[in-house]
């Protein structure tokens, strides 16, 4: 079963002379469970396409449907609460809210929607991500790698139909990657979760079901290797 | 959460808390003491007008019977119809009206009077009274402007203390739009984010409104106190302002403040709204370019950093939009007041003390005496310290004037044609106008003979033979020519019953009038002025009477004299009077330091007023030179690590400073020019009439007070940034 759905997908920056075509005609889809792997060339549009999927962006052309939600057809409304209840984006910077701990910074989507953790599923996913000590202090107390984790339990925490994560261990030293790498393929195993991530390693990307490989805007290369 | 969230906030910037509260206290305060203060100036104008020319709105002056007030009473919209006893003489009523709403005064007086059967000339209004509400009609001539002054220089403050508050949010929501972008992609809703911010600034912002508003209250209360104390509320003819505060204004400010701080909350919500949760957690607070820009003038003249300072200034284009808003308001508000006050002097003087210097040094009211029948007036002639008073008394009648009597100057602009219908009504045999006499007590009458160099005598009238031409409107420039031709008689007509006349011989017809503290044809250009001797009117006041019930004295004294001599002069003189009448007398020494006292306390009043908008304006350029400093570390921070000197650096500040500053002086110095213009051309003052007295050197200091506090907030600026932890500052990527 589908759970992605992209067709034409266009995103335009600028106008005129300063015009950018960041993704050009990407059709895609990605089946429920699988673990993709993004990789391409720097400024080849791998960015632009996961935060279109994360609908924190528009795309310029061409729609998008996720778990049978067509994210043109969503006010902004609708979209923050689809963002909330579907989607789980991890950023390469960690974006936490700087002014609030690790616990109500991971709580959050929760929160929104005014609804109670279940707390056996918090512990879980913190023991997972090993931050459970560090729940109390603030985004700057922590290192790069734990705000990394803290950043991915938030995403989490909904059990979000899909969790989108743009080089999540861009900063991080080999051994963190390594363990960041192997939590997600963890959450996807364990939690059925369908992951999508875009990497510059190598070896990162050969744990994937699937590696899309992207340049000029274009989906070049497809591979399965499951 | 979100109480979690804005609380967190609140702790963590306790700089950007701050200065919220203190930005909404202050702006609170001062609304709320200038709304309180101008409501009480406004206030007081009323009450004096209300004093001195009571509250009636029109009054119509004729012979009505208790029919005809009970059919003005019944009138739709009328309030109120009183006959005004004090000032009813004879057979005619004076009968005041007060509508339902001022509005429509002009329009249905004139109605009324209609009804009634009483002519248009004799329907007056109270013209200072209606202009205190805004409410003016076209045939009144005098400027008025002291209450939308008032309300223009309370517009130009309100906007710049809304800015004020204003600023100082922006300024802090800025640096959280990246935070509200977290919040989207994690799916806060807009609307969530709204209430968020608007409970944030409501908790925020309630207390110091509050307070603000007690305070300004309390301080209108208090500087109404000073003012009482510095005008002396014991000087005669000038009433105690007590203090009074209207609902309405408590209203009107609260409401303005609260919804400032609601559209400031509101705002970056609204701009959150409009970009995608991307660009939001993209915007870091810094200050970013849109696009290239060169320029090419601050990096010739100062090389790279002119460049940097250039495009720093190009990314804050909004954030300075509004304090070179507020600079220039200041600035021109400042100018205009201070203009205005110079223009209204020479205007006081020029009409008043200087045009009257060798008039009068007394002036003395005699109620209920005839000029023909004083006794005293010999005696004050020869009292030592005199050296001239004329006794002489007022009378109101009308004159025709046929089309052949007209001189060629007066049909060259049109003759009657401009006249409202107060003033002239036209008839078969031409034209009826008012007919002031000024009756003479005979000695000054053949003084009077002698100065205009005729042959003396008692058994004739002079004429004022002069009107202006009344297509020119410059006042205080008239052009005279002689009104009507020259023949030996003149026959003065009844006001009101122009059946009876009486026919007098003219002695003579001039363009100087006696010296008199009088004005002639200033309100009504087409008046026919008579003087005649008191043993003229004697015989004629029979037919045609008119004549005001009270007897004046003008006295003026030999040679330079002291204020003492005046005021023992002005004893004696009321001496001899009082035991026949009791006398009212002025003294003019005495006047002009009343005067002058009045309006140094006027402008200690609104000098205090031109310096709380002043320290608005600066207090802006404070926050928001501090509020982009603390903006821009990362941005010095950037520079500092690639190797820009902290000499660079500074030069930097001082060109940015240079240009801020700058930029309002020149933006509003055009316009001040123009406001200025404006106002000479309004009073018809000449330039270098008003250059003589402008008020260079306070605008002068005001500016200088501009560049130096800019100065200073930019050194300010300057040293936190050198205080700066270079690697913390850019360490610090959660803010990423
Ligand atoms: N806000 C923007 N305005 C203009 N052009 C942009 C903007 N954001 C991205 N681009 C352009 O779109 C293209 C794709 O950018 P994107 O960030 O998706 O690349 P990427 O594949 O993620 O690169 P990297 O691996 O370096 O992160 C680039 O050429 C970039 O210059
Ligand atoms: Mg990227």
């Amino acid at each position: 079963m589908d759970i992605l759905k992209c067709e034409g997908v266009r995103k335009v920056y600028g106008s005129g002379d300063n015009e950018v075509i960041a993704l050009d005609g990407i059709e895609l889809t990605v089946g429920k469970g699988e673990f993709v792997a993004v990789v391409g060339a720097s400024g080849s549009g791998k960015s632009t396409l996961l935060h279109i999927l994360g609908s924190v962006d528009k795309p310029t052309e061409g729609r998008v449907t996720i778990d049978g939600t067509d994210l043109s057809k969503l006010n902004q409304t609708q979209a923050a609460i689809f963002r909330r209840r579907k989607v789980g984006l991890v950023y390469q910077f960690y974006n936490l809210i700087p002014t609030l701990t690790v616990r109500k910074n991971i709580l959050m989507p929760l929160a929104l929607d005014k609804k109670k953790p279940s707390q056996e599923y918090f512990e879980e996913v913190v023991q997972t991500l090993g931050i459970s000590d560090r729940l109390e202090a603030l985004p700057n107390q922590l290192s790069g790698g734990q705000q990394q984790r803290a950043a991915i339990a938030r995403a989490l925490i909904y059990r979000p139909a899909l969790l989108l994560a743009d080089e999540p261990t861009g900063n991080l030293d080999q051994k963190n990657s390594r363990e960041i790498m192997d939590m997600l393929k963890l959450s996807n195993l364990k939690l059925k979760q369908t992951v999508i991530v875009i990497t510059h390693d190598e070896k990162a990307a050969l744990e994937a079901d699937r590696i899309l490989t992207i340049e000029d805007g274009r989906i070049i290369s497809d591979e399965w290797r499951r | 959460m979100w109480k979690d969230y804005s609380a967190g906030y609140i702790k963590h910037n306790r700089s950007a808390g701050a200065t919220i509260i203190i930005a909404a206290f202050i702006s609170a305060l001062l609304l709320s003491l200038l709304c309180g203060e101008f409501y009480n100036l406004w206030k007081y104008e009323v009450e004096r007008i209300e004093l001195e020319e009571g509250g009636w709105q029109s009054r119509i002056v004729g012979e009505l019977d208790e029919a005809d007030i009970e059919a003005v009473r019944n009138f739709a919209h009328i309030k109120e119809a009183v006959v005004n006893e004090a000032e009813t003489k004879g057979q005619e009523t004076v009968l005041d009206l007060c509508f339902d709403h001022m509005g429509m005064v002009f329009e249905d007086t004139p109605r009324i009077a209609e009804l009634v059967g009483i002519p248009p000339e004799d329907v007056t209004y109270n013209y200072p009274l209606m202009a205190m509400y805004l409410v003016r009609d076209s045939s009144d001539r005098a400027p008025r402007l002291l209450f939308p002054m008032f309300l223009f220089i309370l517009v130009l403050a309100s906007v710049s203390l809304i800015v004020i508050i204003h600023n100082s949010f922006a300024v802090s929501m800025n640096g959280r739009l990246h935070q509200f972008g977290i919040f989207a992609s994690i799916g806060a809703t807009p609307k969530q984010i709204r209430t968020c911010l608007l409970q944030e600034a409501a908790a925020l912002c309630a207390v110091p409104v509050l307070a603000g508003n007690a305070f300004g209250i309390l301080g209108s209360m208090v500087l109404i106190h000073l003012t009482n104390v510095l005008l002396g509320s014991d000087i005669p003819g000038r009433h105690r302002a007590v203090f009074g505060y209207h609902p309405i204004v408590l209203g009107v400010t609260l409401l303005a403040t609260v919804l400032t701080v609601w559209i400031s909350a509101w705002l970056p919500a609204w701009k959150l709204s409009r970009c995608t949760p991307l660009e939001a957690i993209k915007n870091t607070g810094e200050l970013q370019l849109k696009r290239k820009k060169n320029y090419r003038m601050l990096t010739l003249l100062f090389g790279v950093e002119g460049e940097l300072a250039g495009n720093a200034l190009k990314a804050q284009r909004k954030a300075l939009r509004t304090a070179s808003l507020s600079l220039v308001l200041s600035f021109l508000a400042f100018t205009i007041m201070q203009s205005f006050f110079a223009t209204s002097d020479i205007s006081i003087r020029e009409t008043y003390f200087e045009r009257y210097q060798d008039v009068w040094d007394i002036m003395v009211t005699v109620p209920g005496a005839e000029v023909d029948s004083l006794q005293e007036t010999e005696e004050i002639q020869s009292l030592p310290g005199v050296e001239r008073a004329i006794t002489y008394q007022k009378a109101r009648a009308k004159r025709l004037i046929s089309q052949g009597e007209m001189t060629e100057d007066m049909k060259s602009f049109g003759g009657f044609s401009h006249a409202a219908g107060s003033e002239v009504v036209q008839t078969e045999k031409g034209w009826v106008v008012n007919a002031p006499v000024v009756i003479l007590d005979d000695t000054s009458f053949l003084a009077y003979c002698d100065e205009l160099g005729i042959v003396p005598g008692l058994d004739g009238a002079v004429i004022l033979n002069q009107i202006r031409d009344v297509t020119n409107p410059d006042f205080r420039h008239p052009d005279y020519m002689p009104y009507v031709k020259e023949t030996g008689t003149s026959v003065l007509l009844q006001r009101g019953n122009e059946e009876m006349a009486a026919e007098i011989p003219v002695l003579a017809y001039t363009d100087k009038e006696p010296a008199l503290r009088e004005e002639y044809a200033t309100l009504d250009y087409y008046e026919l002025v008579h003087f005649l001797p008191a043993s003229l009117w004697s015989k004629i006041k029979g037919q045609i009477g008119g004549a005001e019930e009270e007897t004046l004295i003008c006295v003026l004294g030999k040679g330079q004299v002291t204020g003492e001599e005046l005021s023992s002069l002005q004893g004696e003189i009321e001496g001899r009077l009082s035991g026949a009448y009791t006398v009212e007398s002025e003294n003019r020494i005495q006047e002009r330091e009343l005067n002058e006292r009045q309006i140094n306390g006027m402008k200690t009043v609104f000098g205090g007023l031109c310096l709380l908008l002043a320290l608005i304006g600066i207090g802006n350029v404070f926050s928001n030179t501090l509020g982009f400093m603390r903006q821009r570390r990362r941005e010095f921070a950037r520079y500092l690590s690639v190797g820009v000197t902290p000499e660079g650096l500074r030069k930097m500040f001082c060109i940015e400073a240079l240009v801020l500053a700058g930029r309002p002086v020149l933006i509003t110095l055009p316009l001040a020019v123009l406001a200025v213009w404006g106002m000479l051309k309004m009073s018809y003052l000449g330039v270098r009439e008003f250059l003589a007295e402008a008020p260079l050197v306070s605008v002068g200091i005001f500016m200088l007070g501009i560049l130096g506090s800019v100065a200073l907030a930019y050194y300010l600026g300057w040293r936190n940034v050198k205080r700066m932890d270079l690697a913390e500052v850019l360490r610090d990527d959660t803010m990423m």
